[in-house]
């Protein structure tokens, strides 16, 4: 006779088993199953060469959710996040304010750079560097968006209502909302509603005229998403990294000791103390459906697991056309989620070192390769990026987000050496087919992200000592993510809320029943949150309760 | 200059402006009772909805070609066609040859349209392409109905005044309820579809539904046109539904021609005015709006005459009212800068060419009703992608995307007296960003006009040489000639940052701004641009509400 059990979770993720910690924290028996021999789906910590250990795809974290980390007591679990302060932008020789010339105009001197730091005041006067103004405006656009943040946080941990039914109910928690909003000023309405339409870079232009500090502030508006920095709809990403900061209890960013999977392991520690039992190399082959519910899975080993509900923390198209049998889907139903959009758009470089690299701008060691280094020198080169990909190639001079995890977490690397990680826009997965595979740009990707992180640091390649590719078409065969798209689907302002991830479908029940979603591609969409899986059990818990009193 | 005498005491409402949707406010302010006063800064009447010469005998539409999205009920309304008013609807509203060869026809019969795409699907000959093709062709029938039905309730939104939401009275919460009502009405399955494709880019809007790039772009280039956007930019499938909203638009889009030129449009509407009591008065330019208290009082004229009146009616752009005709200080610093950032990046340059006999285009054949429509030459969406992509950087598309018309085939009147075989072609060209970065206009307005040129003769070979006048508007010109801030034709970017409840700004869409007794009418406020007279409707009904509850 089979097992059985309360739920099952399909994928252990970060969003799994949050899902799986709260039911089995409800008194839930529940199970989750991870294809891979390590927990984390894309917030993992693997050892790529001996002695180097890297979080292979996502890299840090600021949007956990404090709810999370409080209810399921994540730091008695191991959950230690280290802050990472600010953000260095380097500048190649002769730019910057004022470019120093020779006399035959030639530029001289090492260039400059524009470096943001946790401390306001000491980001304040080195924007005055930059321009008076833009100085000026940071302190009021930093208020401006606390304030947006403050307003709007509420949304990522509510259920969208469905705009189209009659049922005024689920519409309730949109009226606290709505008289949220009418309490903001005229002002702050109208750049609200700027942040929801706007392009990162013409939103931030109302404030900044420095174009290398509008270049690396709207760089947080395209990660992960195949939109340039122009392109409408990017302004609200923006918001996220005022988030984490209005939080007391947390730092805007952070790195978790012993990488992304740290947080993972730490959540997977909360889900087993509260009796979840989780399964590692165990793939789901498909998701039993009769009579219109689901009733339990089957392992790619033959295996058959009974359960009274079914979550699905993988993709859309994985949980429904992946692993539903054929022909069980409504057919509108399974056209809105072939219609759905991942287009991933990310790549990752890691790279082991023999040492760390020099600046030419600023040499040497120092604190600003602590923080994020954010390669952005120009809004041009950003919108360039884009265009590259908007035609299937590869960006030849991409935007890199760098971090050096071994500077504040050194248990990541032998003594002495160091890892990074670079983040990188844009790597299409679908290339121009005249490029071939992505198999054939591999390394040809990889030499460009090095080349470009070279033009500000020549000595990066002579301290190479290994260096890991990850393409959109890599992202996708290890974790199982559809096109690479780190997002579990394009965070564009169509497959947000109720649209998300299929119009009707917000609300993390499907049209399977007792088949939920649980993963980055509901509602609040991706990042290393946890507000996805999080919501995704109360609601089922929540049902149960209801179908328990009618009962 | 005739000076005004003001009527016994004084004006009610002086309109600044006369563009078509000025004279379309103060046309209803008048019949609803209020003593009108319109004052134009150019000779003619107006604004966009222009006809110029271009050679001795020889007229074109200066700037809108055609006026198809003019609200009916104003054509009614003011009796246009008793004051002269006569449109013509050629049966074909797009050809868009391909260089390539081969054309995308939309027609303004669905049905036609479809079997067109059938019949291409034929000469395709079997396999993938042809069934392809034969899958388009009934996607195109879903396509318009869909276009229709969504565009029904953007109709009804765009009749509406945007409900006031700081301070909402009985009306607002009606007007809201009617709203909402017909947003129910689209079906359960209409309104998620509307909610859903609302913030799409246009790309994917049309790749959505049909798999032939060169009808994607066909259909795709409303999404786009006049605007600072390619069709990868989201929010670009609002525009494209809002131009099917309303007149009969779906999926093709109207064309539809003013006989004797756009500029006939003015004519009438100015005829309707004047006929219920509206004093116009060209060559007279506003220079400030006066205010006391907070209220506007009147205007002030480039000559220094002071016009007193109740209500000032401004058709000009939200940014040129703001901020060039207000007194900062009763604008204030806040409103002062948001009206700084009201985005108005014109791409648009019009090209209007004289050509000695009609040109022939390739995939026309001898078929000249095919030319009577909206000729589009936007060969693919990357193709348009890339010719928006140069604006981004302050340069020109080398391969601008064209829009053209030959409105002396359907309307002969305009090459009347002109040597026979004389034809006029209007060309919308996209994009021509309003600053060139490290570069002057003038050195680059010959270069471009032959970039737009060589876009035709890849069509219609021979072109070039048929040219006898050519005249290249670029938008510092549409800036200085119509007053369009940044050379923009819909007076401010169409974009959902600008749209509905905060076009132009958030708190001031429901055309009263910065000032009481201050109104926008023009393209700047909702519904937005084009030669609609929507704006103007709507702000002579809030105009005479306020008046009447003096």
């Amino acid at each position: 006779m089979p097992q059985r059990y309360d739920a099952i979770v399909i994928g252990g993720g970060h969003n799994g088993l949050v899902s799986a910690a709260y039911l089995a924290r409800a008194g839930l028996k529940t199970l989750v199953l991870e294809q891979r021999h390590v927990l984390g789906g894309a917030a993992v910590t693997e050892e790529l060469f001996p002695g180097y250990r890297f979080s292979v795809f996502s890299y840090v974290v600021s949007l956990l959710r404090p709810e999370i980390i409080r209810e399921l007591d994540l730091p008695r679990h191991g959950l230690d996040i280290l802050p990472l302060d600010g953000t260095f932008t380097p500048l190649r020789p002769g730019e910057g304010r004022p470019a120093p010339k020779d006399g035959n105009g030639n530029p001289i001197g090492s260039g400059d750079y524009l470096w943001r730091v946790n401390d306001h005041g000491r980001t304040v006067r080195e924007l005055r560097r930059w321009s008076k103004l833009d100085a000026e405006a940071y302190s009021e656009y930093g208020q401006l968006m606390v304030d947006m943040a403050r307003f709007i946080k509420p949304i990522l941990s509510i259920v969208p209502p469905d705009p189209a039914s009659l049922d005024p109910r689920p519409l309730l928690p949109l009226g606290g909302l709505l008289r949220s909003f009418a309490r903001l000023t005229e002002r702050q309405q109208a750049v609200f509603v700027q942040l929801m339409t706007m392009s990162a870079f013409d939103f931030l232009s109302q404030w900044f005229e420095t174009d290398p500090l509008k270049a690396t502030m709207s760089a947080s508006g395209i990660i992960g998403t195949f939109q340039g920095i122009k392109s409408p709809g990017t302004a609200y990403v923006l918001l996220h990294h005022y988030m984490g900061e209005i939080d007391g209890a947390f730092r805007a960013w952070g790195i978790p000791k012993g990488g992304t999977g740290g947080i993972s392991e730490a959540i997977g520690r909360a889900a087993a103390a509260n009796g979840a039992e989780i399964r590692t190399e165990a793939r789901v082959a498909r998701i039993q459906v009769g009579g219109g519910r689901a009733s339990g899975v089957v392992l790619e080993s033959g295996e058959e697991i009974e359960a009274g509900a079914v979550l699905s923390s993988v993709d859309v198209r994985r949980t429904f056309i992946d692993l539903v049998e054929p022909g069980t889907l409504d057919p509108e139903f399974e056209t809105e989620v072939r219609r759905f959009k991942f287009r991933g758009s990310s790549g990752k470089v890691n790279l082991a070192l023999d040492a760390l690299p020099s600046f030419t701008c600023l040499p040497g060691e120092g604190e600003h390769l602590r923080g994020a280094i954010s390669f952005s020198p120009s809004t041009e080169e950003m919108e360039q990026a884009y265009d590259d990909a908007k035609y299937g190639r590869w960006s030849a001079r991409p935007y890199v987000d760098v971090i050096i995890p071994t500077l504040v977490d050194p248990s990541m690397a032998p003594p002495g050496k160091h890892i990074m990680s670079c983040f990188v826009q844009y790597a299409p997965y679908q290339l121009d087919p005249s490029l071939g595979s992505w198999d054939d740009n591999r390394e040809l990707f990889g030499d460009a992200v090095v080349n470009r992180i070279a033009e500000f640091a020549p000595d990066l390649p002579s301290k190479i000592l290994y260096r890991n590719v990850q393409t959109p078409l890599d992202i996708e065969r290890t974790t199982g993510l559809t096109e690479g798209n780190i997002f579990q689907g394009e965070l564009s302002l169509e497959q947000l809320f109720f649209s998300r991830p299929v119009p009707g479908w917000a609300r993390f029940k499907t049209p399977i029943r007792d088949l939920w979603l649980c993963g980055s591609a509901t509602h609040p969409g991706g990042g290393i949150m946890g507000a996805n899986g999080r919501i995704a059990a109360l609601e089922l818990l929540r049902s149960k309760r209801g179908r328990g009193r009618a009962a | 200059m005739t000076a005004t005498r003001p009527r016994m005491g004084g004006w009610d409402a002086v309109v600044i402006g006369g563009g078509h949707n000025g004279l379309v406010a103060a046309a209803y302010m008048a019949r609803g009772g209020l003593r009108t006063l319109v004052l134009e800064r150019r000779e003619r009447l107006g604004g966009a909805a222009d006809t110029a010469e271009l050679a001795r005998n020889v007229r074109v539409p200066a700037l809108a070609h055609t006026v198809g999205r003019l609200r009916p009920s104003i054509q009614r309304d003011l009796r246009l066609s008793s004051h002269g008013l006569s449109l013509v609807a050629p049966e074909v509203r797009v050809f868009a040859p391909n260089p390539e060869g081969g054309a995308v026809v939309l027609w303004a019969e669905a049905q036609q349209t479809s079997a067109g795409i059938w019949a291409r699907a034929a000469d395709a000959g079997a396999g993938g392409a042809r069934s392809s093709a034969a899958r388009d062709a009934d996607a195109y029938l879903a396509f318009d109905q869909r276009v229709r039905h969504l565009g029904r309730f953007l109709d009804q939104l765009g009749r509406a005044v945007p409900p006031d939401t700081a301070a909402p009275g009985i009306d607002d919460a009606l007007a809201a309820l009617r709203l909402g009502r017909s947003f129910r009405g689209l079906g359960k399955d209409g309104t998620r579809t509307l909610l859903r494709v609302l913030p799409m880019a246009v790309a994917d809007l049309v790749g959505e539904a049909f798999e032939d790039d060169a009808l994607r772009a066909a259909i795709a280039w409303r999404g786009v046109r006049y605007g600072a956007v390619g069709p990868w930019s989201a929010g670009t499938a609002t525009t494209l539904l809002t131009d099917g909203a309303g007149n009969d638009g779906g999926a093709a889009g109207e064309t539809v021609f003013a006989r004797g030129g756009p500029g006939r449009l003015a004519e009438a509407l100015a005829g309707a005015a004047r006929a219920v009591g509206v004093e116009i008065r060209t060559a007279a330019e506003v220079t400030a709006i006066t205010s006391r208290d907070g209220a506007a009082t009147g205007v002030v004229l480039a000559d220094g005459e002071e016009i007193p009146a109740v209500a000032v009616v401004s058709g000009l752009d939200p940014k040129r009212t703001l901020l060039e005709l207000l007194d900062p200080v009763a604008l204030g610093p806040s409103l002062g800068w948001r009206a700084g950032n009201i985005r108005t990046p014109g791409v648009t340059a019009k090209v209007n060419l004289a050509v000695r006999r009609l040109p022939k285009f390739a995939a026309a054949g001898d078929d000249e009703r095919l030319l009577r429509g909206r000729i589009l030459v936007a060969p693919g969406i990357d193709a348009m992608e890339r010719a928006f992509d140069a604006s981004k950087y302050g340069r020109w598309s080398e391969r601008p995307v064209l829009e053209a018309t030959i409105p002396s085939l359907v309307d002969p009147s305009l090459v009347e007296g002109a040597r026979a075989g004389t034809h006029v072609i209007s060309v919308i060209a996209q994009y021509a960003p309003y600053a060139l970065r490290g570069r002057d206009w003038e050195d680059d307005r010959e270069a471009f006009g032959d970039a737009v040129v060589e876009v035709l003769e890849s069509v219609a070979p021979g072109i070039g040489k048929l040219v006898s006048h050519r005249q290249v508007l670029l938008p510092p010109d549409l800036e200085r000639l119509y007053g369009l801030t940044g050379g923009h034709p819909l007076h401010a970017e169409a974009a959902l940052d600008q749209w509905f409840l905060w076009r132009p700004l958030l708190g001031h869409a429901r055309y009263r701004i910065a000032l009481e007794r201050l109104y926008l009418c023009g393209s700047g406020a909702h519904p937005g641009g084009g030669v609609t007279g929507g704006p103007g409707q709507n702000a002579a009904r809030e105009v005479l509400a306020d008046l009447r509850r003096r």
